[in-house]
């Protein structure tokens, strides 16, 4: 019993704020590929972190690093005694500095782990990384965790994109919204491969049971613009919630999965959208761009755009979009979010967007 | 009996009602001052209506609200239909101008921009953030000269050379205009360059990227100053339609709504003596301490909003 308190105590408590729906997946990661790590999971964004992250934080900053520095915030004060800043192509790369400086300047006694630092692209300094959180790593345990972590992180994108596909056109009283909540519940006890293969399956096979009472041809729209805004349901009032509710389907492209596992072809999508424009013009843009033109060319109904306010890379894919809005006559709703956001305003537009669609849907058919 | 449909728009500055018949011709209107008490505007508004109304001959079968303050005002009046502003402004200029491409509408707090084609709405942009541009930043640059909104666009029409003013924020563009005066800059032409300034403001911001084309449509309670009319004509370098019920618009498009929605029910003139009141509660069940709306007619809670999940759920 003192053996295992003494255990307990030696562990590493790491923690990593709150990002969209894949905080189970990181701690499956991190507590079964290090023998020393316990994940605190930092408690759900609420207004609250949003005012302490904004309080502590320059003024003129993106929304994203409020949120987040609010979360972790939050989870040092859970108990945490690390916590990790994910690297990023624009200005998120310079975050992880700042925010260790914040939080030691607001007395926290915590180690920051940037990733940053590390994200130098040779491999040996991720290495260097591993052997700092666990000295006594088990290299080969540690790649197959890996591998398990990024098959749940697509897991949750596969059920997340299917999930607002189809929730707008639920026939039951909630039975869709209840599989999917429980699915990411379940996804927080995993233990194993196994256990996150059967939470998948079950959750697939409820899908496909649940009675959907869906047209032909639905409206569609699809969401696109700066990475966590655009993911992440608190940061962006429950956009997708709320566009699936008035009976539409939801198609997201920007996802884990898609951005970061399988983003080896930035090379393929760029002579794709060459008519548009010629240079890349941030992290994200590239991608965006594309898939705004795709859904254009598909024939969706409508496009929003979300980002954070400030957010440059975004501002710039904006005159692209407009292009594509005005060629292919696809209406586009632009989002702007800050701390201050406020849901009733949010809802009007977004009313009225949907009022615009349908109409138009109507008149064109 | 003949059929009334009613339209109450209540927006941040002023409340607008209409009634209008089958074919969309105004029955009565009204437009007064919300002076901040939307539940109180309307009860003036209704009260207002009910004097310009024919009972003998009318019956007002459906009700539809629009404006910021839709759901509050929809609850108390039991509209059948409750929409947002930009729908119902949209439908309600297509109705009167089918031919019309382009809604340009400012109003109070917000300004928006509709473009249509073949009478439907296909684009829309609302301002997010900031205010800058709008009817509040005209009132209180007219208090602060010390003239009434009205008499704005007369001002600006005698200005021979309208004063650049930096209207980029609305703040500072009060501290420019104040510099402005007290160089030496004549009142009129201060006047003028704000209603310029207020357009450029609005192109720049809402209409940024918007193709605007002709024939455009400018409502909302500005359409009624003349001087930012004709520095609209100016900019676009075409001619702007300002309607004689340009401000009732919105008013007109949810009445337009009650009309072809489904809902009805007979509107009850008694909401003007009926006492309702608002409880503002903080749910507390998590961080978020959504503040959730009760609204009570007597001592009867007839509808709560607010709560961000059902934990907030009133019963």
């Amino acid at each position: 019993m003192a053996k295992q308190l003494h255990k307990e105590i030696r562990m590493k408590q790491i923690s990593f704020p709150r990002y969209a729906e894949y905080n189970c997946c990181i701690k499956y990661g991190l507590e079964h590929a290090f023998h020393n790590v316990r994940y605190i999971m930092p408690p759900p964004l609420t207004r609250q972190t949003e005012e302490l992250g904004e309080r502590n934080s320059p003024d003129y900053v993106c929304t994203p690093f409020k949120t987040l520095l609010g979360s972790e915030i939050e989870a040092l004060e859970a108990g945490a005694d690390t916590v990790i800043m994910t690297h990023g192509a624009c200005r998120l790369g310079y975050y992880g500095e700042l925010q260790e400086q914040i939080l030691h300047d607001l007395g926290y006694q915590c180690e920051l782990i940037n990733l940053s630092s590390y994200a130098t692209g040779k491999r040996r300094d991720w290495l260097r990384l591993l052997k700092h959180v666990d000295p006594k790593l088990n290299l080969p345990k540690f790649i197959q965790v890996a591998r398990d972590t990024l098959k749940m992180v697509e897991y949750v994108d596969d059920v997340t994109a299917e999930y607002y596909k189809n929730v707008g056109f639920d026939a039951t009283d909630g039975e869709y919204r209840k599989a999917y909540r429980k699915f990411l519940a379940s996804l927080n006890i995993a233990d194993s491969r196994a256990d996150i293969e059967a939470d998948y399956r079950t959750v697939k096979r409820e899908f496909q049971e649940i009675p959907l009472d869906k047209p032909d041809r639905p409206l569609r729209v699809g969401i696109l613009g700066e990475l966590y805004t655009v993911m992440d349901a608190y940061s962006n009032r429950n956009l997708e919630q709320k566009l699936a509710d008035m009976g539409v389907e939801v198609h997201r492209w920007m996802t884990i999965t898609n951005q970061v596992v399988h983003y080896s072809n930035v090379k393929n999508l760029e002579p794709k959208i060459k008519d548009l424009c010629t240079y890349s013009m941030g992290p994200t843009s590239t991608a965006n761009i594309w898939f705004a033109k795709t859904c254009a060319e598909h024939h969706f109904d409508g496009l929003i755009h979300v980002k954070s306010a400030n957010c440059t890379p975004e501002i710039d894919i904006m005159p692209v979009l407009q292009n594509i809005s005005a060629t292919y006559k696809i209406p586009t709703l632009y989002l702007t979010y800050d701390t201050q956001t406020s849901d009733v305003g949010l809802l009007t537009r977004l009313e009225a967007f949907y009022d615009m669609i349908a109409t138009r849907k109507k008149a064109l058919s | 009996m003949k059929s009334a449909y009613l339209g109450i728009d209540v927006g941040s500055i002023s409340t607008k009602g209409v009634i209008i018949d089958d074919q969309n011709n105004i029955l009565c209107s009204e437009y007064i001052w919300t002076e901040g008490d939307p539940i109180g505007a309307v009860k003036r508004l209704v009260r207002s209506l009910a004097k310009q109304f024919d009972p003998s001959s009318w019956q007002i079968i459906a009700t539809g609200t629009t404006g910021s303050a839709r759901k509050l005002v929809g609850t108390i009046v039991g509209a059948t239909i409750v929409k947002n502003e930009i729908t119902a402004h949209a439908v309600g200029t297509t109705t009167f101008y089918p031919e019309v491409r382009t809604i340009l509408e400012i109003g109070g707090q917000d300004s928006k921009i509709i473009l249509v084609e073949n009478g439907v709405a296909v684009d829309y942009a609302m301002n997010t953030l900031c205010a800058a541009g709008t009817g509040a930043f005209l009132s209180s640059q007219a208090k602060r000269l010390g003239i009434g909104v009205e008499e704005i666009g007369e001002y600006a029409a005698r200005s021979q050379h309208p004063t650049q003013i930096a209207a980029r924020c609305t703040v500072f563009a009060e501290s420019d205009l104040v510099h402005k005066l007290q160089m030496g800059h004549p009142r009129e032409d201060v006047i003028a360059g704000v209603c310029n300034a207020v357009v450029a403001n609005y192109l720049n911001n809402v209409g940024k990227g918007k193709k605007i084309v002709s024939p455009v449509v400018f409502q909302g309670g500005v359409s009624k100053n003349t001087g930012v009319v004709k520095a609209f004509e100016k900019a676009l370098g075409c001619k702007v339609t300002v309607d004689p019920n340009g401000h009732l618009m919105g008013a007109l498009g949810a009445a337009i709504l009650a009309r072809r929605g489904k809902g009805r029910k007979a509107f009850d003139f008694a909401v003007e003596d009926t006492e309702f009141h608002v409880r503002e509660a903080s749910c507390g069940r998590c961080p978020n301490n959504c503040e959730i709306i009760c609204v009570y007619s007597g001592n009867t809670l007839i509808d709560a909003w607010g709560n961000r999940c059902e934990r907030g759920a009133v019963h």
